[in-house]
């Protein structure tokens, strides 16, 4: 069966070609839109997914991770003092300017940490590649990514800027921490990220950061909290969730990115389809004189499948590191196509899963065809 | 040609010469219905024995083809009965057929249709796979057969390579996967030129008389007549056979 199968489509080899080439270009297409696709969503909820918190504390009406409604620090007690509670962190998020060296302002997302000397915060720079991440709790201290060293015009430990008319130091840089909405991230300690929003009051604050005490149960302390007026509390996990799918849903990512690979798919799917089709043709009265000495329509629908499967299997040979190269080529214009092996995998079933649909009609057409019509000339 | 060894080994499972094989009795087909119905056969009956080659003869549109498709269980006759294997398969059902056609018959076809991209040898061992996918050995069996149609030199050329005669000769090799007892050629020396044509008829009469296998040649050539042992002449759906050698 197989060996039928790869030497019918092997004898002609432009056609098949053409076949390999369109399943290629449709596994790429699909692994790098949702490669694309899951860098974006892994960007938008990097600071979450980076933290070591149990439970994100913040006010219930926030629909936005970014865009967070301000609480001051009179939340932050009220769930530091909820049993179950072991350590409670203040994070500040928001938006200021920041003073580029050549002329001008340009907004950033700022990272307001709370940092305690002695203790691990529950939320750090991570991937730090030059300086001393832990200078950030002296004042005016910042950390900020080489990836943005571009738009910010500075990049080495020691430079100073003014970050809303507030002199800022750069003690650390980082590799691969960006937002989702492009404006460059700068950490820095909670004190000096109030100092750039005195419109906000003395004590602001966007989310309390909550560790569980052991032998406390996670659920059970996330009701105590969401029992408190006007505040929220969601598990890591779910804060994750939450934020990925309002960049998805508000911006119309998730749609654009996956309408693009279901493209991908439907042209694979046409390609394939066309190219096996006609293979059957060709061959109608050679698959109807197996029929009519006895192949089983089993046996003849085996042949055609295993050609969907072959052209899957190599158009996915050649379509993974194509879409490999395309990552590597998106790095450098800082775009993060996420291929993780279950995204290969997936995208495996998914081409054979299309190549054989593609097949359908073929199939259809050796299941009705008449073993008697071999005698017709 | 082939020698008596390599026709020992082709022996049919039914092999005593004269033995029925298959029976057609009052056999009738109609195409169509109402006013636009044909009827293609006529209360045919027809008697296939081991050893025997029987040639259809007819003009076109006369019913052989509906003969053969019948006979050959690729049609369904509209009422009439088919007796083989000892018992009456017209009104068998598209699941028991496949097997039945597999176990008695091979075709042979004007065209040949061989798949251009395998060798003599794949397309017979390919035809040996479809019918019994458990066939052991199909590759050593297809060499077999092909030694058999004294196309041994030539098993790994593809169809093109070949010519005609020869792919004749792979096109019965082919038939003859899974050693059935019957033949049926649907014009088979049509494209062929006459030296090559009564070349491959006298390999079917050999397979026939020296096999004990069942021929069934559907022709317009009454030069072939000299190998039949009947001939069956069809008009307008009507069978008239008739004994040709003692």
């Amino acid at each position: 069966m197989w060996t039928l199968a790869h030497k019918l489509l092997l004898h002609d080899r432009l056609r098949f070609s053409v076949a390999i080439a369109g399943v290629s270009v449709s596994v790429m297409l699909v692994l790098v839109q949702v490669g694309l696709y899951f860098g974006f969503m892994d960007t938008a909820s990097s600071i979450i997914d980076a933290s070591t918190a149990d439970l994100w504390v913040g006010k219930i009406s926030n629909e936005s991770f970014e865009f967070a409604t301000p609480l001051d620090d009179r939340a932050y007690y009220k769930v530091a003092s909820v049993p179950g509670v072991e350590r409670a962190e203040r994070v500040l998020i928001n938006f200021a300017q920041f003073k580029v060296p050549d002329g001008g302002d340009l907004g950033v997302q700022v990272v307001g940490l709370e940092t305690t000397p002695g203790r691990i915060p529950m939320l750090e720079p991570w991937n730090v590649v030059t300086g001393n991440a832990l200078e950030l709790r002296e004042l005016g201290a910042i950390v900020i990514d080489e990836s943005e060293y571009p738009k910010l015009k500075i990049d080495r430990v020691g430079d100073h800027t003014e970050i809303s008319g507030v002199r800022a130091k750069v003690v650390a840089t980082t590799a691969g921490i960006r937002s989702f909405t492009t404006s460059p991230i700068v950490f820095t300690d909670l004190r000096t990220a109030r100092s750039y929003q005195p419109a906000l009051g003395a004590d602001p604050l966007s989310y309390v950061l909550v560790d569980v005490a052991s032998g406390a149960k996670i659920d059970e302390v996330q009701a105590r909290i969401n029992a408190l007026p006007h505040l929220a509390a969601y598990t890591r996990h779910e804060m994750s969730n939450r934020t990925r799918s309002y960049w998805s849903s508000r911006t119309g990512v998730g749609a654009g990115f996956f309408t693009t690979a279901v493209l991908g798919i439907i042209v694979g799917f046409v390609v394939v389809g066309q190219i096996l089709y006609s293979g059957t043709l060709q061959y109608v009265r050679e698959y109807g004189t197996l029929k009519a000495m006895g192949a089983r329509n089993s046996a003849v629908v085996g042949v055609i499948l295993a050609q969907a499967m072959i052209s899957a299997g190599l158009g996915f040979a050649v379509g993974a590191p194509l879409a490999i190269g395309m990552r590597a080529a998106m790095k450098a214009a800082n775009l993060t196509v996420a291929l993780s092996p279950a995204l290969f995998v997936v995208t495996l079933v998914i081409t054979a899963a299309m190549c054989a649909f593609a097949a359908l009609l073929s199939i259809v057409k050796v299941l009705r065809l008449d073993p008697a019509s071999v005698f017709k000339a | 040609m082939i020698g008596a060894l390599d026709l020992f080994d082709t022996l049919p499972r039914i092999a005593r010469a004269s033995q029925l094989l298959a029976r057609m009795i009052g056999v009738s087909k109609t195409y169509g219905t109402g006013e636009t119905a044909v009827k293609a056969l006529a209360n045919a009956t027809l008697e296939i024995r081991a050893g025997e080659v029987t040639l259809i003869e007819g003009p076109s549109g006369s019913g052989k083809t509906t003969l053969i498709s019948v006979l050959g269980l690729l049609l369904k006759p509209t009422s009439g009965e088919v007796w083989l294997e000892g018992k009456n398969v017209a009104r068998l059902g598209e699941r028991e057929l496949p097997g039945l056609r597999a176990r008695n018959f091979g075709f042979v076809f004007q065209g040949f249709n061989l798949f251009p991209a395998l060798t003599a040898l794949e397309n017979v061992e390919i035809a040996i796979k479809m019918k019994d996918a458990h066939a052991k050995n199909a590759r050593g069996e297809a060499r077999r057969l092909l030694d058999v149609v004294d196309l041994g030199p030539r098993i790994h050329h593809l169809p093109a390579d070949l010519s005609g005669g020869q792919k004749q000769r792979v096109a019965i090799a082919r038939a003859l996967g899974g050693n059935p007892p019957i033949l049926i050629g649907d014009e088979p020396t049509a494209a062929l030129d006459t030296k090559t044509a009564l070349s491959v008829m006298e390999l079917l009469r050999e397979l026939a008389t020296s096999a004990g296998r069942a021929v069934v040649v559907v022709t317009h050539d009454p030069r072939l007549e000299r190998f039949a042992d009947r001939v069956v002449r069809v008009e307008d759906g009507h069978v008239d056979a008739r004994r040709t050698t003692p």
